[in-house]
């Protein structure tokens, strides 16, 4: 499948701190906002010659397709996410995609109960994943499960609400919503839905989307992982960001992904 | 107009630039992004006779202008390319270049047999230099191995034969001068270069595979070296340069240091329309200067 590797430089319309060492970069980019659905991501070259060399990729977390706006969520750990961290308004931005190529895939059964299970910078996709759906239908039964180790990290609670959506918190250290991991909170919904339609979308770091997998195959839940590995070009020709299949395939993240069935990747 | 036209064995190019195989995947990835039939070759990941899983992760990482690969060379394998992939190619108007690999002689006989049957397959680039696999190199770094080689494949096909030549070697002029004695129509030059990084925090190799091979900008000068020496002393034989090409005006010191064309490799992963983007600025240089044939600069560098 040929993905959208068009390159845009598009022009900054607003850069948030909205925790510690996290940023919402909001940008102008039409083409890009008519194209994204909600799984897609994008490569993000800040570089100034040839450092950092690479592009690094970002979920896509807002999209306003009325006003050509996207944003992307990220936390500074790097060459790129600090020259991110460093745009103001007005300036420039140099994006390729949208990117992905197995997106997330909405459950289309009748009454069906969306859960979205998130951690750090896994958590803004699903929240895209919520809008499309809730702007589908508003009716749409959404849950949403964030987790984090400490409350000073819990991310997009108040974007979530202001959609309609509550979400439930979970803490490591109990500071906020209920102490405890994202599995735990996981089994508490899953047991309130009993054996109503219900799918699981899940996206953090990989040791939590392992246990979330982990659980849906126990409990036999429809899972999707958006799966996070290095991805040097995000187009599907390099062949750098493999993931191993149980079935024995061995297939890109990038182009073949990002977005796998809990059971389908061997962990 | 000007004349953006080269030739490389049988092949005409309408310009003379090519993809870097395993940079561009089989094509088919980057035709949305990018108009194929505006590049002046298309050259495709290595095929093996066996499908390969290729190396463990992480198999990229970036260093200082460039990166390291450890890819291990994971491909389908030739029925997989055949079947899956050439079909898509065939809808296009542009030399389609197979990159072969294989581990003995015979792998690589019964690869160019079945691409020059299977019909739309323009030329064959022979890798006999990846240095991330095992027996990888055993053919570049001996010149009596490329020769036995190309001479089987030469009996093998009439299609374009390009040997790509391995920069890991102590005197790459005779491994080229064997490839073109064997009937090689052309060779490619450089492979990666061989190298490493190491995580000080962890003590331990970036990359899963230890050693990878080292592409992109960092490279660009040896490549250059190499591409002119080869010409020096091979004149007759076209050259197609790669190493660390991003623009145009990298790609015409390849060109007037003695290649007839260039590949663009690595630069496709930051920017993807760049094999396009350099064919169009070569032909805007030759505009700018008045030069009406592309073929005038090849070699044209002077002291
Ligand atoms: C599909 C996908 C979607 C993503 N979405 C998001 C998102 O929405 N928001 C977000 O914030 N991130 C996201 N990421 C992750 C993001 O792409 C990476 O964190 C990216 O590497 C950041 O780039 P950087 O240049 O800032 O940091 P990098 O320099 O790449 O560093 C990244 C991490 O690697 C470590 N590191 C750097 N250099 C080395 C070295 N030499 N040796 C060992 N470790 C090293 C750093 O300490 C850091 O922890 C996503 C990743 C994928 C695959
Ligand atoms: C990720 C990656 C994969 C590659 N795979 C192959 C391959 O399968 N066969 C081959 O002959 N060369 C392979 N190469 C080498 C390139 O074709 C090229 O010779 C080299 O990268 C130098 O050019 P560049 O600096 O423009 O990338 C690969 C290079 C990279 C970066
Ligand atoms: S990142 Fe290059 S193939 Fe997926």
């Amino acid at each position: 499948m040929p993905v959208s590797a068009q390159q845009y430089l598009v022009p900054v319309i607003s850069n948030d701190e909205i925790i510690a060492d996290h940023r919402v970069l909001t940008c102008y980019a039409p083409e890009v906002a008519a194209l994204a659905r909600p799984g897609h991501f994008l490569n993000v070259s800040v570089g100034d010659g040839y450092d950092p060399f690479l592009r690094k990729p970002f979920s896509i977390y807002t999209v306003n397709r009325e006003r050509g706006e996207i944003s992307m969520l990220f936390s500074i750990v790097g060459a790129t996410t600090r020259g991110m961290a460093k745009k103001r308004a007005g300036d420039e931005i140099d994006l390729v995609g949208p990117l992905g190529g197995k997106i997330f895939q909405p459950d289309t059964r009748e009454g069906a109960t969306h859960v979205m299970v998130g951690g750090g910078y896994g958590v803004p996709p699903l929240v895209f994943l919520s809008k499309e759906l809730l702007s589908a239908a508003a009716s749409t039964n959404i849950e949403f499960i964030i987790g984090a180790r400490h409350k000073d990290l819990l991310l997009c609670e108040a974007e979530l609400a202001e959609a309609g959506v509550t979400a439930r918190m979970t803490t490591e250290d109990g500071s906020h919503g209920m102490r405890g991991r994202v599995t735990d909170a996981l089994r508490v919904v899953l047991a309130e839905l009993g054996a109503s339609p219900v799918t699981v979308y899940c996206c953090g770091p990989t040791p939590m989307m392992h246990a979330v997998s982990d659980l849906c195959l126990e409990v036999d839940v429809p899972c999707q992982l958006s799966v996070e590995v290095g991805m040097p070009c995000g187009m599907g020709v390099c062949m750098a960001c493999v993931v191993d299949l149980a079935d024995g395939r061995r297939v890109r993240c990038c182009t073949d992904g990002p977005v796998f069935a809990a059971g389908e990747v061997k962990w | 107009m000007v004349n953006t036209s080269v030739k490389i064995g049988k092949l005409t190019l309408r310009n003379p630039v090519m993809t870097g195989s395993g940079t561009f995947g089989f094509g088919s990835e980057m035709s949305e992004a990018l108009d194929l039939n505006a590049l002046g070759a298309c050259v495709v990941k290595s095929t093996s006779r066996e499908p390969r899983l290729g190396n463990p992760t992480p198999r990229i990482v970036e260093t200082s202008s460039g990166i390291l690969n450890a890819i291990g060379l994971q491909n389908g394998g030739i029925d997989n390319f055949i079947n899956e992939k050439l079909p898509f190619l065939r809808e296009y108007d542009v030399p389609i270049i197979v990159n072969l690999v294989g581990y003995e002689v015979a792998d690589y006989v019964y690869l160019a047999e079945r691409l020059t049957e299977a019909g739309g397959v323009h030329a064959l680039e022979i890798n006999i230099s990846c240095p991330n696999v095992k027996h990888g190199c055993d053919f570049a770094v001996d010149p009596k191995l490329t020769f036995e080689l190309i001479t089987a494949l030469r009996k093998a096909t009439d299609l374009t034969l390009i040997t790509k030549l391995s920069p890991n070697v102590t005197d790459v002029v005779s491994v080229g001068r064997a490839a073109a004695d064997a009937g090689s129509d052309a060779l490619s030059l450089i492979n990666t270069l061989l190298g490493t990084a190491i995580d000080i925090r962890k003590r331990k190799f970036r990359l899963a595979n230890v050693t990878g091979g080292l592409s992109g900008p960092a490279i660009k000068p040896v490549a250059l070296r190499m591409v002119w020496q080869v010409h020096q002393a091979l004149p007759n034989i076209p050259l197609v340069g790669m190493g660390g090409i991003v623009t145009a005006h990298d790609a015409i010191e390849f060109l007037l240091a003695g290649a007839t064309a260039i590949a663009v490799g690595t630069a496709t992963f930051i920017n993807p329309t760049a094999a396009i983007d350099v064919a169009a600025g070569i032909e805007k240089f030759l505009e700018e200067q008045g030069i009406e044939d592309v073929n005038e600069l090849i070699g044209a560098v002077t002291r």
